[in-house]
């Protein structure tokens, strides 16, 4: 089909090869910036509090723990669990949908005052696993 | 036979909406906004496949005993399915997470690895529009395709090798036991059948018009050419 002058050709080919290989460059950058803060997208229970003198903002996931949820003026007031530490959130906003006692949570924010993790953000860590209703619908295991 | 799995492709999506909308159960804690899982898991499926036969297309045409104009151009209708199938697991995804886990995104490395994803076939599909000598662009187009495709993997594995807010594999993980059973089980097989039926119907039907618009542009060059050297424009060959 098209074939053009064979001087520009091999300059075309160059400008190519530059491009598609300053496009991966990018791609990789990119994947490396995007995640060397989120490979890590939570800490669990334990390791952020072995981590108390960090004053930025990360995740900690946790299940809640049964009875502790608590209404407040700004959200709600619970604690979480990794099934060996137990740490007291306080929240302020809303609660996802999913939000209950046993509900497996990621919270975002940073340590408040005490021993308390301030969290603005509470997203539910889903599992793989579907199932469908129980039967009695009204008994659901935590 | 493009006719006959468009057919079927029909009868899948037909099948896909009664079993998904109402055959199936809603999942006992999400509820009824699992049954989008049945449009998300396929479409992830499919990207994975259109970028494998992607890749598998542009090995072909780097490979000089088979290089041939056919494996460029299947490459590249299969990237814009892939394309297409890309971005409506990152929608669907998108849907369902707003309710489960309460927001629309989460900077997972799941999410950003799809995300790049979906851009760098963009660019795939970018630099095909790179006008070029064919044998030529069809070599640049096949490598910048090889080197997209090595997030495929990292998008699929990323569950397993970094933390993310994203689920594991339900199917496919090391396991290999599937998570899901029953009616809702099914359903999902339904859907992946479904979905790629309506690839490869969609596959076909882009082949021929890439080859249609190649006749088209050696048509329009001809032309071109005989009003150059002074002959009869409207002229046929």
């Amino acid at each position: 089909m098209t074939s053009p002058t064979p001087r520009a050709q091999p300059r075309a080919r160059y400008i190519v090869a530059a491009l598609v290989c300053i496009g991966a460059v990018i791609a990789v950058v990119i994947l490396a910036f995007a995640l060397s803060g989120n490979v890590v997208y939570f800490r669990t229970v334990s390791e952020a509090t072995q981590a108390r003198d960090d004053d930025g903002r990360f995740r900690i996931a946790g299940a809640v723990v049964p009875g502790s949820v608590k209404t407040t003026d700004e959200g709600v007031a619970f604690e979480v669990t990794d099934g060996q530490e137990t740490l007291s959130v306080i929240h302020k906003g809303d609660t996802p949908q999913l939000f209950e006692d046993g509900a497996p949570v990621v919270c975002e924010g940073k340590w408040g005052r005490g021993d308390a993790f301030a969290s603005d953000r509470i997203m539910i860590k889903h599992g793989e696993d579907y199932t469908p209703p129980k039967v009695n619908a009204g008994e659901r295991g935590a | 036979m493009g006719r006959v799995i468009g057919v079927g492709a029909v009868i899948g999506v037909v099948a896909l909406c009664l079993f998904g909308l109402w055959g199936a159960p809603p999942d006992d804690r999400q509820g009824e906004a699992m049954r989008l899982l049945y449009l998300h898991v396929p479409s992830a499926w499919l990207a994975y496949f259109a970028f494998l036969v992607t890749a598998i297309a542009s090995a072909l045409f780097l490979w000089p005993r088979t290089r041939s104009i056919v494996w460029d151009r299947v490459a590249g209708a299969s990237a814009e399915l892939g394309v297409i199938f890309t971005g409506l697991t990152l929608v669907v995804g998108s849907l369902w997470g707003r309710p489960i886990w309460g927001v629309w995104w989460a900077w997972d490395a799941r999410l950003v690895t799809t995300a790049v994803l979906f851009f760098l076939y963009l660019g795939y599909l970018a630099l095909r529009r790179v006008p070029g000598e064919p044998v030529a662009s069809g070599k640049r187009n096949a490598i910048a395709a090889l080197i997209a495709f090595v997030d495929v993997p990292i998008v699929h594995f990323s569950v397993e090798w970094w933390r993310t807010l994203h689920q594991k594999a339900t199917v496919f993980n090391p396991e290999l036991s599937a998570r899901i059973e029953g009616v809702q089980a099914l359903t999902l097989w339904i859907a992946v059948l479904a979905f790629t039926l309506v690839y490869v119907y969609l596959l076909d039907r882009r082949y021929r018009l890439a080859v249609i618009d190649d006749a088209l542009a050696g048509q329009a060059l001809a032309r071109a050419i005989r009003t150059r050297t002074g002959g009869n424009p409207g002229e046929t060959t």
